[in-house]
């Protein structure tokens, strides 16, 4: 019995499985992404002189109201519109949060030590080189900045073929929007990250945040058009052109109802918890300078503070235009991740071993 | 040789479907960011190389109606089209139908209706400003914009016991006299809103975000804008000092002490500084209104004498409120027709009204500031980018129900 336990233990918590799955996989992650909506409505509602989710569950906050809009989503009919092709139509929104997970399972979310810790078993099955120690990640390569942006980028192109399949105009509208935002905050995010693997002179995220350096102070500039790219790629305000509702209806979005909705809507989020834990990572210490689940606990918690930090920006900001938003992205932010290019050689040579 | 190449592509090769530069979008009647009116949009690019507003999906023939009913049994109805500002679409009216039958009005209830127009400006414009918010996407802004107004709105309940369908100006004065309360709760909703105002200046008027949406988007230069036939806020957002309440002062305007907010640029946040600086003035009235109200009846003698003494002591004395004498139920004016001009809070609203004698006008016509922004949302909307149309649409504080009647 005892021996099963333990069996099911080292299953359960084998990093592969237990990052991808439980932690910041799937289970935490739809909770995360509840608790972030349910924080998103009720600090706008805060700012915006209302309650906010109440009746639910007033004890809870109204927490639970999210559930009851979950559930509701979930047994509402599901409109496929004529003249689609009904199983892209189903597929494109599926594809596209399956999509917007991938990248979790090979986020490096803690450490591990040799010893001391639930982990420490799988010690040299996540071996990292870079640091002497293991990582706590569903996958681990040491090119894992790279790998992450680059699945994550994959993301707007799934956006766009949910647009392309539902065949309806302000759809493509948001899409033809969509791809443009995404050429543009791609190259920011690829740029701000260059510079920070250049100043830690890895393309290891466990290693930069492993190091003790935070990047915030190493590099602030990067930090800031990082956190301005992460808005625009998760379609956050002052960013959310491509479903601005008020043009747009919804825009790639517009023709999903029920559960499919649902799952159009969570792609946005997931994906902004993917950026917040890359910025984490890169900029916030990351777990450091705790290993092991408390360290996957403070790296989760410094996520949800940039997720929480970023949905906020609702009740502060309109959206821009298009055009305003692809100028400062080319004109004022390009040219800033140059600056952030440069500090990342100087300060990378002077002050990170 | 090109031509060659392409005739290749289509035979030969994939087919693919490719998404047209150009294109029509139908916004409305069933879009977030229409109300109740389709533009029909024809995009190039990003740009809208024509649209074409067509209101009337929310036309209620009001002035058929006119027709058919007794002139007192109009007042809830030529109130409809734009309940968010009743009191000034009742008021224009019943000023007409007091020139028909040649009343005057005593002074107290003439400051009485300042009181409650301005009361309905500041709301219609707040009104206003949360609608252009949720335009360009700032929802704070669009919340903000409706719970401020509700302070005003309270007010007006208990000046007139209905929150927006107020019928409160009747011919010959008003309905409800001005309690000491309701001077309590003003001086409060003044206090309020002036704090309330340098909130709305950090995070709507001088939000960068903001500003990038509204400067320099649909610039209506002074001559457009009088070859166009703007009015209200619209008109002087492009420079032109035109105000009904200067130009033709009516009600207590002409004893009351403020200025009109003019703006050379034209833009749309031009437009929407002089919203805010409308309220702001509109502040002020409400203040000289409250001390410099005289006292004295606020029902013409001609109908106040026609009170029964028993109902005079019961609602005029015990509750400061007049009834209706039976005068108002079916009267006849002589035949005869008027004009009058009032300054809505959208801007200049026109009545015109015919009598022929009988207890039902021969012709009622209003033309409500509204439908004089139709054209102009037209023209300005020629050349702009999508995302402007909303801003556009938002800045000139167009209202279908008052643009449809």
């Amino acid at each position: 019995m005892m021996n099963l336990l333990f069996d099911l233990r080292y299953y359960v918590l084998y990093p592969s499985f237990f990052n991808s799955v439980i932690y910041p996989g799937l289970i935490f992650t739809a909770i995360l992404l509840l608790t972030t909506i349910w924080f998103e409505r009720k600090a706008a509602a805060r700012v915006q002189m209302r309650v906010g989710p109440y009746y639910a569950s007033k004890r809870l906050g109204g927490f639970m109201q999210l559930i009851a809009d979950a559930v509701k989503f979930v047994f509402s009919e599901v409109i496929i519109p004529e003249g689609v092709n009904p199983t892209l139509f189903a597929l494109a929104p599926v594809l596209a949060v399956a999509m917007s997970f991938i990248p979790l399972s090979i986020i490096p979310v803690s450490v591990i030590p040799p010893s001391g810790s639930v982990f420490s078993i799988y010690f040299r099955d996540f071996y990292d080189p870079n640091i002497g120690m293991g990582v706590l990640t569903g996958l681990f390569v040491q090119y894992n900045m790279l790998l992450i942006l680059a699945i994550e980028s994959m993301y707007p192109v799934f956006v766009i073929f949910v647009a392309w399949v539902t065949n309806n105009r302000f759809a493509i509208v948001g899409a033809v929007r969509e791809s443009y935002l995404s050429v543009s905050y791609d190259v920011l995010l690829i740029m701000a990250t260059l510079s920070m693997s250049l100043e830690y002179h890895t393309l290891d995220l466990a290693k930069i945040a492993q190091s003790g350096i935070p990047g915030i102070l190493a590099n602030p500039v990067a930090a800031i058009v990082f956190f301005i790219a992460m808005l625009m790629g998760s379609a956050r305000f002052p960013f959310e052109i491509a479903e601005a509702e008020t043009e747009l209806v919804l825009g790639a979005y517009t023709e999903y109802s029920g559960f499919l909705f649902v799952l159009t809507m969570a792609g946005s989020y997931v994906g902004n918890l993917v950026y917040a834990l890359v910025f984490t990572d890169m900029f916030l210490w990351g777990w450091y300078p705790l290993s092991g689940f408390p360290g996957a606990l403070l790296t989760g918690l410094k996520a949800s503070i940039v997720v929480f930090f970023s949905v906020f920006l609702r009740a502060v900001y309109g959206r821009y235009r298009i055009d305003q938003a692809l100028r400062g992205g080319w004109k004022y932010l390009l040219p800033l991740t140059f600056v952030s290019l440069f500090i990342g050689l100087v300060v990378g040579y002077i002050w990170i071993p | 040789m090109t031509d060659q190449a392409e005739e290749l592509m289509k035979s030969g090769g994939m087919e693919i479907d490719v998404i047209p530069v150009s294109g029509e979008l139908n916004v409305g009647p069933q879009h977030p960011g229409s109300g109740h009116l389709r533009i029909y949009v024809r995009l190039n690019g990003d740009i809208i190389e024509e649209a074409q507003v067509e209101p009337g999906y929310v036309h209620r023939a009001v002035e058929k109606l006119g027709e058919n009913r007794n002139y007192i049994h109009l007042i809830p109805l030529v109130e409809r089209p734009a309940i968010l500002d009743s009191i000034h679409m009742n008021l224009g009216y019943i000023m007409a139908v007091e020139k028909i039958l040649g009343v005057d009005v005593p002074d107290r209830a003439q400051y009485l209706r300042s009181f409650a127009a301005e009361i309905s400006r500041i709301a219609s414009h707040l009104y206003g400003m949360g609608i252009l918010a949720i335009f360009i996407g700032h929802s704070t802004g669009f919340m903000w914009g409706f719970g401020d107004r509700e302070v005003w709105v309270q007010i007006l309940e208990a000046l007139t016991g209905a929150r927006i369908t107020n019928s409160y100006v009747i011919p010959g004065g008003v309905r409800r006299d001005l309690t000491p309360t309701i001077v309590e709760m003003t001086r409060k909703a003044v206090t309020y809103m002036r704090r309330k105002i340098k909130d709305w200046e950090n995070i709507f008027l001088n939000n960068p975000n903001v500003k990038a949406r509204l400067q320099d988007v649909g610039i209506m230069t002074r001559e457009q804008a009088i070859e166009w036939g703007a009015v209200g806020p619209n008109l002087r957002g492009s420079g032109v000092y035109y105000d009904v309440r200067k130009v033709e002062p009516y009600a207590a305007y002409s004893r009351l002490d403020f200025e009109i907010p003019v703006y050379k640029e034209g833009d749309g946040y031009a437009r929407t500084l002089v919203r805010f600086e409308e309220i702001q003035q509109s502040l002020n009235i409400l203040e000289q209104i409250i001390r410099d109200i005289p006292e004295g009846q606020i029902l013409s003698d001609r109908f106040f004498k026609q009170i029964p003494p028993t109902r005079l002591k019961k609602w005029w004395e015990g509750q400061r409120r007049v009834v209706m004498p039976g005068y108002y139920a079916s009267f006849r004016p002589p035949k005869g027709e008027a004009v009058t001009r009032v300054e809505a809070g959208r801007g200049e609203l026109l009545y015109y009204v015919v009598s022929d004698g009988s207890a039902k006008p021969y012709r009622l016509r209003m033309i409500t500031p509204s439908y004089r922004s139709i054209y102009v949302m037209q023209n300005l909307l020629k050349g702009v980018r999508y995302a402007d149309l909303v801003s556009i649409y938002g800045s000139l504080d167009y209202f279908p129900p008052e643009a449809d009647r």
